[in-house]
């Protein structure tokens, strides 16, 4: 350690005082950009109509008792509890067709010492980087050909698309730190490849399964062109979708409801990617630190 | 049977029967542990090959060829037109200004990331008390949907309850509503600009935050403390050392965010939709109006397609970074 001579040396304590200090006064801008439009969604979704369009009071408080009508209004004048189930229903669909093929695929890569497997994989996650606004064209039509033009299920059929290359990816991370021995021992007691797959690899790689239908969920909450572009039915949107666009009538915004609904589902999804956060990071980045 | 020479050298992890050489020659080759191995392995990474072969690579081609046609939204029958869509494009003043708005809407958004990005992991890169809860709470704004943060947006921008505008006109730096200086953030073509980038950078500076705190956190100290005792003082041993260490991952990091930012339609068609008078148009803006609005899916196609010279860059580098690693 470079020991600094100061003029007037402080105790340890003092030094890591101020450095505190100097940290939080750095964080403090980053801190209020960060979370200032969430706490303003929230106010905005709690408050009376009349305190919202006030421009000569302090607007970071109630001056109207806080009321749940924008809630209510959600559930009750719009289609809002459809978009919810529509979005858990799309969600369900979309892990598992995700699990099904992602879960496979990543164990062949990781495991199974195929010939080219390195560049099938590197190609699976490629596909992940063509981005929905070059597909979202080609794929109207694939889905106006199996007709779903206007029906959720042709969110099911198109978010695979970019949560299988993720997935796969993410879970061929996972299984090459599951250890050989494990697989070893099942297929010496008599399982075959796929035996020791299903019951001894599958049971301690649930933590990797469990990432995978997160992410699954949070990537599909992200998506916003497909759902615009294929989707055009109020009871059949998922939240985001609904929410941007159903609770605008011409000119007229009904902000209290938008908040509200768009917080509903907003937090608890930033909640649980926020604890996935660190996985998501190294799911993409993590073919580059070695 | 260059093929079980080629099998046998890849030296089985998972198969216990160590193939002798006289028994594999006894056997045809695809009853080898190897060969069954190769099956059981491809057959496994079907599905998914499948799934994404026939939605991401049949589509992207089938987009090149859309492009090429005059495909039309309740039309069924498609004419080939050649690159007609794409010299309309490149005639269209509206696709200029697109392609514009869209470079700099990138390279500017992705400038202000990485500064503020930079910034803030190195605040974050030295253990503080309460540092997962504030790291929780700034990675907030990446971890909400992106259509419900920019819905919240909007409302700061409303042209007349502006909380932003309210503060500013509290501080004094500007009149009341109606006044000169009153911004009207997303109405002034300006303005309109600044404020969906500033979105942008309000939601991905985060993601640049952490993707370089990881990096940082993977340099080993030593190696800084002996560029500390060789005299590298700060900025030389960021430039020098810490840099060249973290390349790949900054590398990673930055082609990921120039592919959303690029490819992300939502901020601006939810804030202005391309709006006032084009001020803020970009290219996936222009291609859904063009492509799904007005339903020439062969004209889409095209504007969509210039997206790609713009993101292959970022996949080349994505591409060798990953690669080198299996050397």
């Amino acid at each position: 350690m470079a020991v600094v001579a100061h003029p007037a040396p402080r105790s340890p304590r003092a030094r890591e005082i101020r450095r505190h200090a100097l940290i939080y006064a750095g964080l403090f801008p980053f801190l209020v950009i960060a979370v200032f439009p969430v706490f303003w969604m929230a106010i905005t979704a709690l408050k009376q109509d009349p305190d919202l369009y006030r421009m000569d009071v302090v607007p970071f408080w109630f001056h109207l008792p806080p009321t749940w009508r924008n809630f209510d209004f959600l559930f009750h004048n719009t289609f809002y509890k459809d978009w919810i189930i529509n979005t858990m229903a799309i969600s369900f669909w979309v892990s598992a067709i995700t699990l099904l093929t992602a879960v496979p695929a990543g164990y062949a890569l990781a495991r199974l010492r195929l010939p080219f497997a390195e560049n099938l994989g590197i190609g699976i996650f490629l596909t992940y980087l063509v981005p929905a606004i070059i597909l979202f064209i080609p794929l109207a039509r694939v889905v106006s050909t199996l007709d779903l033009q206007d029906s959720w299920w042709s969110l099911v059929v198109v978010y695979p698309t970019f949560t299988i290359p993720f997935c796969t990816w993410l879970l061929m991370g996972f299984f090459k730190t599951v250890p050989f021995e494990i697989e070893e021992a099942a297929m010496v007691d008599g399982c075959g490849q796929l035996g020791a797959l299903c019951r001894v690899v599958l049971p301690v790689s649930w933590p990797g399964l469990i990432t995978a239908v997160i992410f699954s969920f949070t990537l599909s909450m992200q998506d916003f062109l497909y759902a615009l572009a294929f989707v055009s039915i109020s009871e059949q949107k998922p939240v985001p979708l609904g929410v941007a666009t159903e609770l605008i009538r011409g000119d007229v915004f009904f902000w209290g409801s938008l908040m509200a609904g768009a917080l509903l589902v907003g937090v608890p999804v930033a909640i649980i990617y926020n604890l996935f956060l660190d996985k998501f990071i190294t799911g993409i980045t993590g073919a580059a630190i070695k | 049977m260059a093929d079980l020479s080629a099998g046998g050298s890849a030296s089985p992890g998972t198969s216990l029967s160590v193939p002798v050489g006289g028994r594999v020659r006894g056997l045809s080759w695809w009853r080898t542990p190897t060969a069954r191995r190769y099956l059981f392995g491809y057959t496994l990474l079907a599905p998914a090959v499948l799934y994404v072969s026939l939605l991401v690579g049949i589509p992207f081609l089938f987009s090149l060829y859309l492009a090429m046609s005059d495909a039309a939204v309740g039309d069924p029958v498609a004419r080939f037109v050649g690159i007609a869509n794409f010299q309309a494009a490149l005639e269209n003043a509206t696709f200029y200004t697109a392609l514009r708005n869209t470079l700099v809407f990138t390279l500017g958004a992705g400038i202000m990331k990485g500064l503020l990005g930079t910034t803030l992991a190195f605040l974050l890169l030295r253990p503080f008390v309460g540092r997962k809860f504030v790291r929780a709470l700034i990675v907030i704004p990446f971890t909400l949907p992106i259509a419900v943060s920019v819905l919240g947006w909007k409302w700061m921008f409303d042209s007349q309850f502006s909380v932003m505008n309210w503060g500013l006109h509290r501080l004094g730096l500007i009149g009341g509503y109606g006044s000169p200086d009153w911004p009207i953030w997303l109405g002034q073509p300006g303005l309109a600009l600044l404020s969906v980038m500033f979105v942008n950078v309000w939601r991905g500076f985060p993601f640049s935050a952490i993707v370089l705190l990881a990096g940082l956190t993977s340099v080993p100290p030593e190696i800084i403390e002996a560029a500390k005792v060789d005299g590298a003082n700060f900025i030389q041993r960021f430039r020098k050392v810490i840099v060249p260490m973290i390349a790949p991952i900054l590398f990673v990091g930055t082609a990921f965010d120039t592919v959303f930012t690029l490819s992300d339609l939502s901020i601006v068609y939810l804030l202005t939709n391309g709006g006032p008078d084009g001020a803020t148009e970009i290219l996936p803006t222009l291609a859904y109006n063009t492509g799904i609005k007005a339903g020439a899916l062969g004209r889409g196609a095209a504007i969509s397609l210039f997206l790609f010279p713009l993101l292959l860059p970022a996949i080349i580098v994505l591409l060798r970074t990953l690669r080198r690693r299996q050397y």
